[in-house]
C-alpha cells in the first residue's frame, strides 16, 4: 500500500478538516475515519494532530465547537465549520489547483529543446 | 479496573503535571469519548479489550504538543486564581466590616436620638456610618466579578476615603450645628471636609480615562 509522506501532507492538514466539515458537523474520532475512507486507507491523520489542529482553526475562527447532547456514555465534542472556514475552503482548494499544475510541471517537466 | 477507569487514569497520566483549566477539562473530555469510541470500534473487530486499549493508546499519536498547550492555560488560571481569591477575600472582609459599622452607627444614633440626650451628643456615634461607608466602598471597588475586573487597590482606597471625607463633612456640620445651634458655624466647618472629599472624587473620575489607556 503506497502512503503519503508527513512532509508532503503536513501544509494541508487544515484544508483537509474543513473540506470535511463543510459536508457536515462532525467530531474528532468521526474526522479521523472519514479521512481513512477518503484516501482509501492510504493516509491515517494521527488524532493528537487533529486536535492541535482543532485548537488552530478554532482560534482562528475557520470552525466553532459545541457539545453534543448524546444520552449514553460521555457527550462529544462536534465541529462545525464557519462562513469565514468555507470562504477559506474555498480559497485553499483554488490554490492547490494552481499548485498542482505547477508542481506537476516542476517535478516532471524537461527543458530539452532549450540546450539543443 | 473497567474500561472508562482506565481510560481516565491514563489521560490522567498524559496531563499529570498540568495544572487544572476548564480547557484540559474539556480536551479530556473529548479525549476520553474518542479513545472510547474507537475500543469499541476495535473490539467489534474481534480485539481483546486489552490489546483495543494498548492500540488505541499507540494510534492516539504524540500528545506532547497538546500537554504544552494546556500546561499554559494551567499556569495562566492559577495565577488569575490565587489573585482573585486573595483580593475578593479581603474585599469581602472590608464590605462585612463596613456594613456592621454603618448599621451600629445607624442603630446607635436612632437610639440617640430618643434618648433625653443635650442636641451634641446625638449626633455623635453617627462617626461609625462615616468610616463604615469609606470602607465599603473600597471593598465593592476593589472586589472582581464576572462582568468586571477589580479597581487597583490604590484608586479603590482613594475612592473610599474620598467618600468618608464627604461624610465626615456632613457629620461635622450637623455636630457642630447642633452645638451651636447656628446654622453658618455648620455651613463653616463642613466646607473645608466637603471640598477636600468633592476634589477627591472629581480627580479620581477626571483620571480614569488614563489608567485605562495605560
Amino acid at each position: 500500500m503506497a502512503g503519503i509522506s508527513t512532509d508532503l501532507i503536513r501544509g494541508h492538514t487544515n484544508t483537509i478538516i474543513l473540506n470535511i466539515l463543510s459536508q457536515g458537523d462532525s467530531y474528532g474520532y468521526d474526522i479521523y475515519k472519514k479521512i481513512i475512507v477518503l484516501s482509501d486507507g492510504k493516509y491515517e491523520l494521527k488524532e493528537a494532530t487533529l486536535y492541535t489542529a482543532f485548537r488552530r482553526l478554532l482560534k482562528d475562527g475557520e470552525i466553532e465547537s459545541y457539545w453534543g447532547d448524546e444520552s449514553q456514555g460521555g457527550r462529544r465534542k462536534y465541529y462545525r465549520i464557519t462562513e469565514q472556514g468555507k470562504q477559506t475552503y474555498e480559497q485553499n482548494k483554488e490554490e492547490w489547483e494552481n499548485a498542482k499544475v505547477i508542481l506537476e510541471q516542476l517535478i516532471k517537466g524537461g527543458i530539452g529543446h532549450e540546450s539543443e | 479496573m473497567n474500561l472508562n477507569r482506565k481510560i481516565d487514569h491514563y489521560l490522567d497520566q498524559v496531563f499529570k503535571d498540568v495544572g487544572k483549566s476548564q480547557q484540559l477539562f474539556d480536551l479530556k473530555q473529548e479525549l476520553r469519548v474518542n479513545m472510547q469510541e474507537r475500543i469499541k470500534d476495535y473490539k467489534e473487530q474481534g480485539m481483546d479489550e486489552t490489546v483495543a486499549f494498548r492500540e488505541a493508546k499507540v494510534s492516539i499519536g504524540d500528545l506532547n504538543g497538546l500537554v504544552e498547550d494546556m500546561r499554559v492555560y494551567g499556569q495562566q488560571e492559577t495565577r488569575n486564581r490565587i489573585y482573585s481569591s486573595m483580593t475578593n477575600r479581603i474585599s469581602t472582609g472590608f464590605i462585612v466590616l463596613g456594613i456592621m459599622l454603618i448599621l451600629f452607627g445607624v442603630m446607635m444614633t436612632i437610639s440617640m436620638i430618643f434618648m433625653d440626650l443635650e442636641p451634641v451628643a446625638k449626633s455623635g456615634t453617627s462617626i461609625f456610618v462615616v468610616l463604615g461607608s469609606g470602607l465599603l466602598v473600597y471593598g465593592i471597588l476593589a472586589r472582581e466579578t464576572r462582568k468586571r475586573y477589580a479597581m487597583s487597590k490604590v484608586r479603590a482606597g482613594l475612592y473610599g476615603i474620598s467618600i468618608s471625607v464627604i461624610l465626615f463633612a456632613v457629620f461635622v456640620g450637623v455636630t457642630s450645628g447642633l452645638a451651636t445651634g447656628q446654622l453658618f458655624i455648620a455651613f463653616s466647618s463642613a466646607t473645608i471636609f466637603m471640598v477636600i472629599g468633592i476634589g477627591l472624587i472629581v480627580m479620581l473620575l477626571l483620571s480614569r480615562g488614563e489608567t485605562l489607556r495605560k
